[in-house]
Parts: structure tokens; C-alpha cells; sequence
């Protein structure tokens, strides 16, 4: 084994899920309802974007080949803030700066820029809409898919392809009518081999997410001290998944796997399911429709043993002999 | 050629044909025998557009891979690429784009010939590896498919059947069976009757919501059986054992009558590439029939929406958790999943709890099934110029389209702008996405849905 493998690139796609309401109120309130005894900064986003962009700057910096794509979760949109191969807008003036490398800076003003636009062309009513974060996880994954398959040709055949993963930034909470949606990316993602790391920085826990890290092999952080998103973007997210088998990074105890009933949607250990989808072969019904049906017949989540939670710790139950 | 025994089973056309006759013979006969099923007709273009350019594989010279792909005039792979893309584009516009019923819960047995003439070198490097491997590769993408589902694997061999591998919803456990050559290694004859009898046995039990189904890869043009096998194909029909079939060397009467009295499908491989569609054809999870369902014997089952199972949602322990002993393997482990109905310990998901028989599943699970429900709408290539929508760059993938039209050549369903509107919120995309969307993601990255 004397032919070292060349370690590969690695691709990394980050979402940042720009929705204005979440955002003032992380600006507004800390987490100290959840944690009453540290005395917290409030993370505002202006310094939120810094410290992303410090970590994006470091991904870049760690290896030549690395490269990056950025995309914003808009509300009812989704957004490609900076790629590689996307054109510069004629507006930007990339003029060399003594104290900058020329890569960081074309990324951070595109990155900046694009944001002030996008928030700025957003009107009044549209703020309240939920994130499109399915979107720009399918854009991601389609770049990623484009990527994966187009580098072969281009590189000679001893050149790896590079390790793809993305990162979520995100601070709005679960939207339950984009779950298969979602969960569909996530299957995609897991066929690609792609690792998706999730940091919720604000917000309750989003189960959705926590599944999609763990389903992917990922990290799922919740940002218990906000002042201090750098060092956990830097310890958690920035090593590849290669070098991460030989790091401990933070892993997921409790992931909840449990469905919620369609009719209640109270978290069930023993439901009914319908083992076939009931819906219409006529072109003419929506699928508004189909989907009524199947929220009346697919999944009739009979409460069983609703109450019957268990918590985790029994081990003498656990065993069976037989 | 293979040398030929027992040709009064035999159907297909005699060899003095040429291979255009073959063509007719065969297209022919399923034409006539078709009864209007879409997988059927899909099997029969498919074969029709491979039949045009090439013989069965043993009637062929021998061909080199490198050959069956046409440069054009101008030396590039372009146009044999594109025309594989459209065959691709043209079948899934023929499916149809509203949600059908569909089974999500399949029980499946794989029944493998065994037998000397899986020896037979038409196939490179034999049709046994072949087999073996392709059975490899459809076992994984069936569990992609239909993660609720159960594979057993049941093999034919010296005249009798011999069941390889258990009912099992993990697709580690089911391949490891078939993971060692040696002990598949082909001899004796083939047993149909024995086979299917043994794979109608295992799946005798099931409830009535699962599907069952048999796919038999058949190498051989004998079966040697015990009894009548048509009382066995009877016994099928009334179970509702859906029977296909996948011949690697000719068409035999029975397996014809045993796919098309269950309901099942089919098809002669003509050759390594079709064997393949034939078999992956076989994955997505068949659509239900509402008139052998009224048909069948079972009792109370005629209305199909109360079919409701009982299932549980585990607790997922985490691996710092006490070590305790699985009930499936006996292993002292951490990590695992607690049935919430008899708090076992299970090792993986989804299973049958192995105490108290309750089916286990995650809700990935059932959310992983339910692209089958609602497929992406096919999005519609872009023909006319002025239709072209403002945007320059693909809305998945964010690469830019070429200006000018890039094939001079207008197959159908192929844009010469290379552009693919999804019809619903009319953004444009790139080949590229256009199948990985359909085929993978199953989700538009412009709507969402
Ligand atoms: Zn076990
Ligand atoms: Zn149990
Ligand atoms: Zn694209
Ligand atoms: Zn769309």
C-alpha cells in the first residue's frame, strides 16, 4: 500500500435560511428562556454573516481544490448566492486589495451583495411566507449531482471526485407541509452520498432536520451559545467527512423517529396505516385532492398507547431469552 | 447456439429466420397475447427498439461494447447519447403522470435458476455470473424502492427447490446469501413446480394487504416436476401470487401461461442490456388491480380502504445507552430499537418484532414511499424558440443553457435548446436535471412539489 490515495476536494454547499421574521426575533430575544443561568450575547445577523463568511473563507482556505456554493432560503423562494460558475454581475468591482486574498473577497461581497438585494426586493406581505428551504436543498443536490457527474471528464481518472456534503444554517422552524419534500432530499441526498450537517442557531429543535443529519451521516447542533457560532462552525462543520471518522464530532442522541398521527398529530408508538393510497386515476382532480385523501385514509393513526411513552433507560426489560 | 431439447415446449421462432423475422415473430406474439397492461407495452417498444439493431445474443457475431455506440459525421458520441436520453424521456411520458394506486407493503420471492444451463456462455462471462450479478444490483435498488418490502430468495437446482434465504426486510441480510458463488454453483435440472410451491409456501402466511409476488429468472427450456404444475399455476391464482418471469433463452409455454394467468409480466432477454431493463423493470411497485381484487377468494377484502395495519414506532436508544442482548441475533449492543408494544430489543428497522410479531417501522420509512404516489409531473421540452423562459441558467443546477440551438437533428422529445419545463411553475431546466429530478430527487427544486 505504498500508492497514498490523493485525498479528495471536498464540495461544500451551504444553505442560510434568510427568513426576516426569525431573524428579528433572534435579534429581539436571547436564548435565556432555555438556559436562565448563562447570560447570553444576542447574535444580530450582521454578525452572523461575518462569522459564516469567516468559515466559508476557511474552507476555501484549507485546500486548493475546494469549492463552495452558497445558496439563501428566501421566503417562498430560494436563492443561488455565490458559485463558482455563476457569472459575476457587472456591478461588483473586484479591484485587488493589498490586504485580501482575491478569492475571499469575490466571495464575501458576492455573498453580501446578493443578500441585500434579494431582502431588499422582498415585499411587506411576503416576509410572513415559510422559507422555501426544500428549494434550495434540491438546487444544492442538483449541483452537487452536476458536479459528480461532469468531473470525471474534465479531471484525469487518478484525480478523486470531490466529497460533497452540505451545511444548513437554519433558524426557522419545521414547516409539516414540506416533510416529503424534504424527506424525498434526503433520500436523494443519502443515494449521493452527501452529508448533510444542520446548525439551528435559533428556534426550537427541527425534528425534520435532526432526521436529515442523522439519516445522512451529518451533525446536528443546536447553537446553545450563540456568541460562539464561529468555534462550532469551525470545530463541527469544517473538517470533511473522511476526517471526521477520526474526530469525535458531536452526535445525535435522541432522534425522534416516532410519526405523528395525521388526525391529531399527537407522536403515536402503535398506529394504523393503510397499506394502499387511496387516489383517483383522473387527470381532471387535483392533487390537492389526492393529498386530502390521503391525509383521510393513508395514514389513520389510530391513538393506541399515546401516553405510553417511554422514556430511555430500561435494560433488565430489554433482554429476552428465549 | 445452445444445443435445444424439448421442442415441443417451445414457442418461439424457428432458427432459420433472419433476424428480422425474429423480430415479427416475437413482437407478433406479445401484440397478440397483450392485454393492453402498461408494463407490458413498455417491455414490447423496448424490445421492438433493441430488436431493430440486434439479434437474440446467441444468433449475434460477437459484438464488442465498443461498437453498439455510433459516432456521428463528425466523430462525437453526442448523438448516441441524446438518443439514449429520449428513450429514457419518451417511456417515463408514457407513464402516467396522476397518482395511481400502488402496493407499498411487497413481499417478493426471487426465484434463481440454478440449473447446467445457467453455464451457457451467451451471456458474457456467463449467464450464472450474470444472473448473480444483476440479482445483486436489483436487490439493492428494489429495497431503494420499497423499503417496506421483503425479499426471499429460493434457488433451482438438481430438480428440486432450495431455499436460499429467508424473508427479509434487510438488504444486508438478503444479499449476504447470495453473496457466495460456490455455493450456488449451477448443476441438474430446474424445477418450476417445486420452486414456485416453495415460494407460494413461505409467503402463504402474509396478510392480505401485502402484495405477493414471484420472479423467476429462467436460464433453462425444461423443468422437471413432480406433479401437474397447472395445479400448482391454479393454486397461484387463487393466493394472488403475481408470477413473472425473465427467460434468458426462449419462450416456454408454461412461464408465458404462469405470468399472464397471475397477471404478471413476461419477457425474452435478447441480450445482457436487456436483461437488465427486463429485470429493473420489475422494481417499482406494481399498481393495484381492482378486478382480480374483486376477483380473488379472499373473504371481507373487497373494500380496499380497510385495509389499515397495525404498526409501531420505535424508541431508537442511543449508543450510550446500557448494553442489553438483541432478541434477533443475541448480541450485546447499545444502539437498537425498542418495540413499543413489548419493549424487545431490536437490532434494525423495519422488521416484524421478533416477540410479538408486530410489524416495526421508522416513519422514514413510510415517508420514503410515498414518491411512488406523487411522481413529479413530466416536465415538457422546450421546442419552440420563443418559449424559452427569461432566465439563462438551469433553475437546479444553476449552470447556464447554450444560446444557440445545439443538435440540428429534432428527435422527439428532446429540446434543441436543451431546456425542460416544469409545467407547473415553467422554469427551465437542463438534461442533466431533468432525469436526476424524476429519477432521484423526486421533487421540483422550482415548486416543491
Ligand atoms: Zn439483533
Ligand atoms: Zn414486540
Ligand atoms: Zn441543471
Ligand atoms: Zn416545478
Amino acid at each position: 500500500m505504498e500508492k497514498q490515495e490523493i485525498e479528495p476536494s471536498s464540495h461544500l454547499s451551504v444553505i442560510i435560511d434568510l427568513s426576516p421574521t426569525q431573524w428579528h426575533l433572534a435579534s429581539l430575544q436571547n436564548n435565556n428562556e432555555l438556559q436562565p443561568q448563562s447570560s447570553q450575547q444576542v447574535l444580530t445577523f450582521r454578525s452572523f454573516i461575518t462569522q459564516t463568511l469567516a468559515f466559508l473563507n476557511s474552507h476555501l482556505a484549507l485546500k486548493h481544490e475546494n469549492t463552495l456554493a452558497v445558496y439563501g432560503a428566501l421566503p417562498g423562494k430560494s436563492v443561488l448566492l455565490y458559485s463558482p460558475t455563476v457569472p459575476k454581475s457587472e456591478t461588483e468591482d473586484i479591484s485587488a486589495d493589498a490586504n485580501s486574498y482575491l478569492p475571499f473577497k469575490v466571495l464575501d461581497n458576492a455573498v453580501t451583495t446578493r443578500i441585500g438585494e434579494e431582502l431588499d426586493a422582498l415585499r411587506d406581505e411576503d416576509e410572513e411566507a415559510p422559507c422555501d428551504l426544500v428549494g434550495a436543498l434540491t438546487k444544492s443536490l442538483c449541483y452537487i449531482n452536476k458536479l459528480l457527474t461532469s468531473t470525471p471528464a474534465t479531471l484525469d481518472a487518478t484525480t478523486p471526485p470531490p466529497e460533497p456534503r452540505i451545511v444548513i444554517m437554519s433558524v426557522s422552524p419545521d414547516q409539516s407541509a414540506s416533510y416529503i419534500p424534504l424527506m424525498n432530499s434526503i433520500f436523494s441526498a443519502q443515494k449521493l452520498k452527501v452529508t448533510i450537517d444542520v446548525c439551528k442557531v435559533f428556534g426550537p429543535d427541527a425534528v425534520f432536520l435532526q432526521q436529515a443529519a442523522y439519516l445522512t451521516g451529518g451533525a446536528y447542533i443546536y447553537l446553545e451559545r450563540r456568541d460562539a457560532l464561529l468555534q462550532h462552525l469551525m470545530m463541527t462543520f469544517l473538517p470533511p467527512p473522511s476526517i471526521r471518522r477520526l474526530l469525535v464530532v458531536p452526535t445525535q442522541d435522541k432522534v425522534d423517529f416516532r410519526a405523528a398521527c395525521f388526525c391529531h398529530k399527537t407522536i403515536v408508538d402503535i398506529g394504523f396505516v393503510c397499506s394502499v393510497c387511496l387516489s383517483s386515476t383522473s387527470p381532471s382532480k387535483s392533487v390537492q385532492f389526492v393529498s386530502q385523501k390521503l391525509m383521510a385514509y393513508l395514514l389513520q393513526f389510530v391513538q393506541f398507547s399515546v401516553n405510553l411513552s417511554q422514556s430511555v433507560q430500561p435494560v433488565g426489560t430489554s433482554i429476552f431469552l428465549w | 447456439m445452445p444445443p435445444r431439447k424439448n421442442d415441443d415446449y417451445m414457442e418461439v421462432a424457428s432458427d432459420d429466420s433472419l433476424p428480422s423475422d425474429v423480430d415479427e415473430v416475437y413482437n407478433g406474439k406479445s401484440k397478440g397475447k397483450g392485454k393492453g397492461k402498461a408494463t407490458e407495452r413498455k417491455t414490447r417498444e423496448k424490445g421492438k427498439s433493441k430488436n431493430n439493431e440486434q439479434p437474440y445474443a446467441w444468433e449475434a457475431s460477437y459484438v464488442r461494447s465498443w461498437d453498439t455506440v455510433q459516432e456521428d459525421e463528425a466523430g462525437s458520441l453526442q448523438g448516441a447519447v441524446e438518443d439514449l436520453i429520449a428513450r429514457n424521456r419518451r417511456r417515463r411520458l408514457l407513464a402516467p403522470s396522476t397518482a395511481i394506486r400502488r402496493t407499498i407493503i411487497r413481499h417478493l420471492v426471487l426465484v434463481l435458476d440454478l440449473s447446467s444451463s445457467m453455464m451457457d456462455r451467451d451471456m458474457r462471462p456467463t449467464r450464472f455470473d450474470l444472473m448473480l450479478e444483476y440479482a445483486r444490483s436489483f436487490i439493492s435498488e428494489w429495497f431503494d424502492q420499497n423499503p417496506l418490502g421483503q425479499i426471499g430468495i429460493v434457488g433451482m437446482r438438481s430438480g428440486i427447490a432450495e431455499r436460499i434465504g429467508e424473508m427479509s426486510g434487510n438488504p444486508q441480510d438478503v444479499l449476504k446469501t447470495i453473496s457466495e458463488r460456490h455455493k450456488l454453483e449451477p448443476a441438474g435440472d430446474p424445477s418450476l413446480q417445486n420452486a414456485v410451491e416453495m415460494a407460494r409456501g413461505s409467503m402463504s402466511h402474509l396478510p392480505t394487504h401485502s402484495s405477493r409476488e414471484i420472479i423467476i429468472i429462467f436460464g433453462s427450456l425444461t423443468t422437471v416436476d413432480p406433479g401437474n404444475i397447472h395445479d400448482t399455476l391454479d393454486a397461484c391464482v387463487k393466493d394472488r401470487i403475481r408470477i413473472a418471469v425473465v427467460a434468458l433463452a426462449a419462450e416456454m409455454k408454461i412461464c408465458r401461461d404462469l405470468c399472464d394467468k397471475t397477471g404478471g409480466s413476461f419477457g425474452v432477454a435478447l441480450n445482457d442490456g436487456h436483461f437488465k431493463d427486463l429485470l429493473f423493470e420489475l422494481i417499482p411497485p406494481p399498481a393495484q388491480r381492482a378486478v382480480s381484487r374483486a376477483a380473488g377468494a379472499g373473504a371481507g377484502t373487497s373494500n380496499p380502504t380497510a385495509d389499515l395495519m397495525m404498526m409501531g414506532f420505535p424508541t431508537r436508544l442511543p449508543n450510550t445507552s446500557a448494553p442489553a442482548l438483541c432478541v434477533c441475533h443475541s448480541d450485546l449492543k447499545s444502539e437498537g430499537f425498542l418495540c413499543p408494544r413489548c419493549s424487545a430489543k431490536l437490532c434494525d428497522v423495519p422488521t416484524d418484532c421478533d416477540i410479538c410479531g408486530l410489524m416495526i417501522v421508522s416513519s422514514p420509512h413510510l415517508a420514503r414511499s410515498y414518491h411512488h404516489l406523487f411522481p413529479v409531473k413530466p416536465y415538457s421540452a422546450v421546442v419552440d424558440g420563443a418559449k424559452v423562459s427569461p432566465s439563462n441558467a438551469c433553475t437546479g443546477c444553476s449552470s447556464s443553457f447554450s444560446k444557440s440551438s445545439a443538435s440540428s437533428t429534432i428527435t422527439d422529445g428532446v429540446s434543441p435548446f436543451g431546456r425542460y419545463k416544469c409545467p407547473d411553475c415553467k422554469n427551465d431546466f437542463c438534461t442533466d436535471c431533468d432525469v436526476f429530478v424524476h429519477d432521484v430527487v423526486h421533487c421540483c427544486p422550482g415548486c416543491g412539489k
